[in-house]
Formats: C-alpha cells, structure tokens, sequence
C-alpha cells in the first residue's frame, strides 16, 4: 500500500489514515442538480416512484434554509462533492470474491475475524454501495431480510415502499431532503413477526474516494413481536477536503417488539456528520439507541423515538469524544404522543485538547400522554482548560400526569481518585485512563464484546499523550 | 419584519413630552432621543429568535398603551438611614445625583442597544427607584420600593438601580402592581444591581399585577470580588410575562443566589430567562427555580450557566421544579450548560411532576378536606424556596400568595 495519498500526504502517520488507490466503475459529477439525481436513478434502474420521490426531496431540498443553529454548517461546500459512486461492478456474495484493496481495508478493521468468530451476517459499505453480505441460512429461512437498500429495493419493491420515507419524510430537514434526493446503499432489515434474532446484524461502513459524500439509507422494520439488534460502525480514512456522511436511518418497532440499535462512529477528522436517525414505537414496542461518536470533525445527531402508542418504551444511550478541532453535538429525543410511555437518556460526554462535547435533547411530553415517565442523565467530563462541555436539553411537557427529570454534571478528573490510583502504582496516564474508562462504562457495558473492546481501544488511542 | 412598535403611543413625540414633564436634565433628554434612535433601528422580536420562541408577542396592540408620564415609581417609605445612603426615586436621582446617575444608568450594566425592549426602555423610563450605599455601610432595615399601574392601556417602564459600594449592606424589596381593575397594560422594566468588592445585596422582586398587563423585564447584576448577591424573583400576575434574571460574576470570590417563585393559573403565560455567567476563578453560584401553573397557565424555565475559559474552581448549580396542577397546564423547562473550563463542579437538575396521589391521600386520611390537603402539598413543594428567605415578613407573605392562588 502506498504511503502518501495523491496529494503527497504521508497518510500512514493517521491513525486511521489507510486507504486504497481509487478504481471506481462509475463516477459522477462533482455537484448536485436534478439531472444527477435522475442520473443515479437511472444508473441503479429504480422504479418511477422512487425517480419521482428523489426527485421531489430534490425540489424540496434546494428550497429548504440550512439550518441556523448548532454548529456552523455554512463551510461544507456542496458543490464540492460527489453524490453517487458505484465501488466495483457486481456484488460479493463471498469473503474471497471481494477485489484485493478493498480486502486489505477490511482486514484492518478486524471485519473476517470477527466474521470468524460467530458473527451472522456482515453487510459491509465500501463507498457507496454494500459489497459484501451474508446472513446466515437459517435466518433466511425464517423470513429475515438484511440487504442493502438498493437490492431490498428490487427484491422486496412492495415491502420498501410501504415503509420508505415514512418515518422520515425529504421534508423532515434540509439535510434528509438532500439524502432522499441522492440516497445510496445502507441497510434494509425486515423481521417478520416473532422472529427474535439473537446475534446482533453488522454492517461497517466506511467513505475512501476524496470528497465521496456517504448518504446511506436504513430501513429497519420489525414486525409484532419480533427483536433485533442491528450495529453499525464507521470508521474513515483521512483525506484532506471535508468531506460529508449525511444518512437517514428509519425504524418501526411495531406492537411488542424490540429494537437495538448501535453506533460507534468513528469518522475520520475532516468529516462533517449529520444524520437523521429515527424510529416510530408502537404499543409495548421497545427502542434503544446506543450512539457512539468519537471521530468527525462535526457531528449532529439526535437518535428519536416517537412513542406513539400506550406502553413503548425508549432508551438512549449516547457517548461523545472530542479531542482537537472536534465539535461532538450529539443527543437525543423522545416524543411522548400515547399514555405509559416511558423513556431513560443517558448521555455522557468527554472533551479534551480543544474539543467541544456536549448533549442537546428534547424531551416532548403531548396533552394527553398520562402516566408517562422521562428520566435524563448529562455527565461531562472536561480533561483540559482548553475544552468545552455543552448541555442543551429541551422539556416541553403540556401533561399534568407525567413524572420527568433531568440531571446533569460537568466536572473534571478528580485529583483524589488519580491520587488513589498513582498510590497503588499504577501510573498517571493509565490512571486517567482508567477513570476515563470508568466513566464511559455504563455505555460500554451495553456494548457486543467486540464492540465494547474497539470502543476502549479506541478511547485508549484517543488518550494517548493526555498527561504532559 | 420590522413591524414597528411605535404607534400613537411610544413615538419620539412622547419621548419629547415625557423628558419635558420629568424635567430632564438635557444630558439626560438627549439620552433619551438617542435610545429612541435605536429602538426604531432595531426590529420587534418574533418567534423566529431563539430568546422569543415560546414567547408570542404578536398578538399584543402596541397602540394601545400610552406613556403614563406621571412618575410611576419609587420608594415607599424614607427610613432613617445611615449617613450617605442615597434612597430615593429615579428622577430626584437624576436631579440631585447626577454624576452617579450619569455614570451608571443604563451604561455599565444594561445597555439601550441590547434589544428593541431595552431600548424603548432607555427613552421612555418614568420612574424608578436609586439606591446607593457608600462604602463599609450597612443598612440593616430592609427598604421598600414599589411601582403601579395606575390606569386602562398605561406603559410603565420602572428602573431600579442599586449602586452597593465596598463593603456594603443592603435589603431592597420591589414591588410591582395595579391599583385596580384587569385593565390592558404594558410593562418594560430594567433592574440594575453593581456590587463592588465584598459588598452584600439582597434584592426581591416581588411582581403581582392584574390579569391584563404584558410584561418585559430584565434584571442584570454585576458581581465584583467577594461580593454577594440574594435575588428572589416571584411571578404572580399579568397575562404574558417574559423576563431575565442575569448574574455576572466577574471578581473571584463573588457569589450569586438566584430564586425564582412562579404560580400561574387561568391562561397566565410566564418565560422566565435565566444566566449564571462566570468569568473570575472561585466563583459561585446556586439558582432554584420553583414553577408551578394550574388550569391552562404554561411556565417556560429558560436557564443558562456559561462558565468562561480560565473561570476555574467555580460552583454552579441549577435546579428548576415544576409542579402541573391540572390538565391542560403546561410547563417547559431548558436548562443549558454552556462549560469553557475544567476545574469546576457544575451540576442541574429539573423535574416537572403532578400532586402525589400518595400525599394527597395521606393527609385525607387524616381528616382534612382534599381542598385542604392539595393546599397543603403544594405549601411543601414552595418550602424548600421560602425557607431559604430569612425576612420573614416576606415569608408570611410569600405563604399568602399560595393560598390566594390556590383558589384564584
């Protein structure tokens, strides 16, 4: 592998800095207009529905302001990007039909051996489209889907349609308009009623041609009764323009069923992400959010679950990393609209040489939504003098009937505790980390092993040098 | 968007007539029109600005309210004090202290160029009360000074500003009603506090108008080193009430209470905006707001603590506690922290709930009318605030207030 990208940057000295020469099928032109959204359209032979519904978010997207609050978007530069790449021409259906570069990107995420091990099914996304997926045959059987979105749609057109754009709507935001408009790849996961799958569906997601903007589609929809846990983690190569992941992620968890769904994001420091992620509870249904985000340059993210009927329940579990030049604007929110719904928000936030964590959130309790409870919890830990912490959480409860709190803490490292640690020998760095570890722990532990592992490696790398 | 405020009533017209009736010093006149200047410059606030949002202003006829020109407020009573305490209204101030005036109104704490509000504010204020004590000395009776509304579509735009010099002492009680009657009215009022060094201010505001009145406020206080400041905001009347309650604590040391006592009922809209800003090294802070609204009243509790880069080994807590006593009340509640430094505590908390059953429940099983009982819970859910107000007049009254809105 070469160690300078075409622009003569030593990428091996990034962490996460690797990638693969680019040898792409199709390009399309920098820049956006209708005819390059019916360009892609065309190039993926979808139905008219879906050309008229791109088309339409399209319309709505160049209409909509950019939103003025959070963070500055005001310097991604939207001409600058390339909204469809199509990786290789054909989909893996195995592990050694995959070309050679890709493989060796994979390789360094650990994605065969954890494959290995005992997980079901990887759905990996190279770029743009997903290259790689297996599920195991007896999923199959049971009438399991999980492709990605542009397969699901051609084999499974009336289920897509039924749900596509439903949760979500192009007219959500200005940013969902721009993904229903050039929408590419991502998940589509059906569980039919009953169906409980044990071991967690993975996809890894990854963005390597420069300026490629990621704009991925999940559909996830779990029938009564039925419980899943999908995962999904990201983690970049470093390219020097910023670039853009900008997905829609739509979740129906109808009457009893439970959905988890977990990120860790990892991006590499030049990405802006801002992704709309949102799921509908149906009665006695249950969603989980667990939200990871250590990479990019900025992310805006508010995993959101709408309680519709009597008795869904939500949690959100949200942990935020920002070290230099970092901007973490995660958070969450639950809209209480039926009686009994319950929600817990835990969010816990680390910033350190410079960066910017924090939590917004809204915690919406409707007229009429009795009985209902809501429990939020901010902790922040602040590592340096340089850093910021943010907590913007947001109650509108128009029911007297409800129980809703919300807590939070900023505070730094106590000297007591490295005191105790450095007293047993143990030294200062890996004390720091160690009570770093801690505090993230109540998130961790609701990680899949392998995933708990990758986060506090990568909290340890993000640690690095955090002691003078 | 700039639909204007300035109908029939608040013109420079009305500025020129108001200056002329005070006896407006000329500095102070042309204070006044250039403040004017400013308030037709800046636009009237919509929903659309995040510090309006849950707030319409709309809705309210601005040509409906004229300037009442005669002054509006001002101290009570004139309790013997110590020698050099300047306890008087706005406009003697203006006439008999015009350095101090000059110096500080509206200059050092709020400006006229903040907001259209503040700005309307600094041309048309007509009345107020100025306080100011001299170094080391300490005014041990608590002082009184209040503001009405007088009559049908009257502007009142009382300004109180309390001058706490070195070492000082002071008790300073506001209060703010109508004489009589629901009548329509709007209220733009500016409280300014200054402490310097290791002065002690305690500071009520005590706001009971009648149902009717549309209310602006803002109340900014200035903390120098080791300085401390008791502030008690209690929000009883008015139809629509948006207002501030600002410390910044800017010498090390300085420390800052800030309570809040809100009761809303019928459709009683209160926004109360809140910031603890710290910008020295050893500061502190506590705020406890307590809301609670019945019927269709909605409570909005907007806080904020901003703790600037370098501001270490500061504490700065937040708490708000909303209690909805019937359906179709409504309390929101957004308490923001906003951190730039790491050495610190800084906590918040909010809860919003409804009567416990349980409690209610309790106490009926001891014989008392449910009546009784719901009165009786909700005196528990204000203990906590009122315990905290060593003046115990202010106590009996504050208990007073719960009661009449309980049955209001």
């Amino acid at each position: 592998m070469a160690t300078t990208n075409p622009l003569g940057i030593n990428v091996e000295k990034y962490k996460y800095g690797f990638f693969e020469p680019e040898k792409y099928v199709f390009k399309a032109r920098r820049g956006l207009n209708a005819a390059v959204v019916n360009e892609i359209s065309h190039m993926k032979s979808e139905p008219d529905w879906m050309r008229a519904f791109r088309l339409h978010a399209y319309e709505h997207y160049t209409q909509r302001p950019m939103p003025k609050w959070g963070a500055d978007l005001g310097t991604i530069d939207f001409d600058n990007i390339f909204y469809y790449i199509k990786p290789t021409e054909k989909r893996a259906d195995s592990w050694d039909d995959l070309p050679p570069e890709i493989k060796r990107t994979y390789d360094r995420l650990g994605i065969p051996e954890a494959e290995r091990k005992f997980l079901a099914g990887v759905g990996a996304q190279y770029e743009s489209e997903s290259v790689y997926h297996n599920l195991k045959d007896e999923w199959e059987k049971l009438g399991v889907i999980f492709l990605d979105t542009d397969s699901a749609l051609k084999q499974h057109p009336d289920i897509v349609r039924e749900y596509f754009g439903t949760v979500v709507p192009p007219e959500d935001n200005k940013l969902a308009a721009l993904n229903s408009a050039v929408w590419s790849g991502g998940s589509f996961v059906y569980i039919p009623a009953g169906v409980r799958v044990d071991i967690p569906l993975q996809a890894y997601f990854r963005i390597n041609a420069q300026n490629a903007g990621q704009f991925e589609r999940t559909l996830i929809i779990c029938e009564p009764g039925s419980y899943v846990h999908y995962v999904e983690g990201c983690t970049a190569p470093i390219y020097t323009s910023d670039s853009l992941h900008s997905a829609v992620v739509e979740i129906i968890v109808k009457e009893g069923a439970r959905c988890r769904y977990t990120t860790i994001q990892n991006w590499s420091t030049n990405v802006y992400n801002l992704v709309t992620k949102r799921a509908v509870a149906y009665r006695d249904a249950t969603m989980e959010w667990i939200d990871g985000n250590l990479g990019s340059k900025l992310t805006m993210k508010y995993p959101s679950v709408y309680m519709v009927e009597p008795g869904a329940k939500a949690e959100i579990l949200s942990v935020a990393f920002a070290g230099k030049g970092q901007h973490q604007d995660p958070g969450g929110k639950v809209i209480h609209a039926a009686p009994h719904t319950q929600s817990v928000v835990v969010s816990k936030s680390i910033s350190k040489d410079g960066g910017r964590a924090g939590y917004r959130g809204l915690v919406k309790i409707y007229d009429g939504a009795k009985g209902s409870r809501s429990a939020v919890r901010c902790d922040a830990l602040i590592l340096d003098d340089r850093s910021r912490s943010d907590t913007y959480p947001t109650m509108e409860i128009d029911e007297e009937d409800v129980s809703i709190t919300h807590e939070a803490t900023v505070s730094k490292v106590s000297d007591e505790q490295l005191f105790y640690l450095m007293s047993r020998g143990v030294k200062e760095d890996e004390a720091m980390n160690m009570i770093v570890r801690g505090f993230v722990e109540p998130i961790v532990k609701e990680l899949p092993l392998e995933y708990a592992v990758e986060l506090n490696r990568l909290i340890a790398l993000e640690m690095e040098g955090s002691v003078g | 968007m700039v639909t204007t405020l300035a109908p029939a009533g608040f013109t420079r017209r009305a500025v020129e007539a108001l200056s002329e009736r005070l006896a407006d010093p000329r500095w102070m006149r042309d204070f006044r029109l250039d403040a004017f200047k400013v308030y037709e410059r800046l636009a009237v606030p919509t929903t659309a600005d995040e510090e309006w949002r849950r707030t319409d202003l709309s809705g309210v006829r601005w040509d409906a309210f004229s300037v009442d020109s005669e002054p509006v407020a001002g101290p009570t009573e004139r309790p013997e004090l110590p020698a050099g305490v300047i306890f008087t209204d706005m406009r003697s101030a203006v006439a008999e202290h015009p350095d101090l005036v000059r110096e500080h109104f509206m200059r050092t704490v709020v400006r006229p160029d903040e907001s259209k509000f503040c700005a309307l504010h600094a041309a048309l204020w007509n009345g107020g009360t100025f306080l100011h004590v001299p170094p080391n000395a300490e005014v041990t009776v608590p002082l009184v000074s209040e503001a009405w509304i007088r009559s049908d579509g009257s502007a009142l735009f009382p300004h109180t500003l309390i001058i706490a010099e070195a070492g000082s002492r002071v008790t300073l009680l506001d209060q703010f009603g109508s004489y009589a009657g629901e009548w329509p009215a709007f209220v733009d009022g500016i409280v300014e506090i200054i402490l310097r060094d290791s002065a002690q201010v305690r500071y009520i505001a005590h706001q009971d108008w009648m149902a009717g009145v549309t209310e602006v406020g803002m109340l900014r206080a200035r903390l120098a080193r080791d300085s401390s400041l008791n502030s008690l905001v209690v929000g009883l009347g008015g139809r629509v009430v948006k207002s501030n309650s600002e410390s910044l604590l800017e010498g090390p040391g300085a420390s800052s209470e800030m309570l809040g006592f809100i009761f809303g009922h019928n459709g009683q809209h209160f926004d109360l905006h809140t910031l603890q800003e710290h910008r020295a090294p050893h500061t502190f802070s506590d705020l406890l707001y307590k809301n609670a609204v019945k019927d269709h009243a909605r409570s909005v509790f907007f806080g904020m603590i901003r703790v600037h880069q370098g501001a270490q080994k500061t504490n700065a807590f937040q708490a708000n506690r909303n209690l909805i006593l019937s359906d179709g009340a409504k309390a929101d509640s957004i308490p923001n922290l906003e951190i730039m430094a790491n050495d610190l505590r800084c906590t918040h908390g909010s809860a919003t709930s409804r009567l416990n059953e349980e409690h209610l429940f309790y106490l009926m099983s001891r014989g008392l009318r449910r009546l009784d009982a719901v009165r009786m819970v909700v005196e528990g859910f204000f203990a906590e605030l009122f315990d905290r107000i060593p003046l115990e007049d202010v106590r009996a009254r504050l208990h007073g207030d719960v009661d009449r809105k309980m049955v209001q």
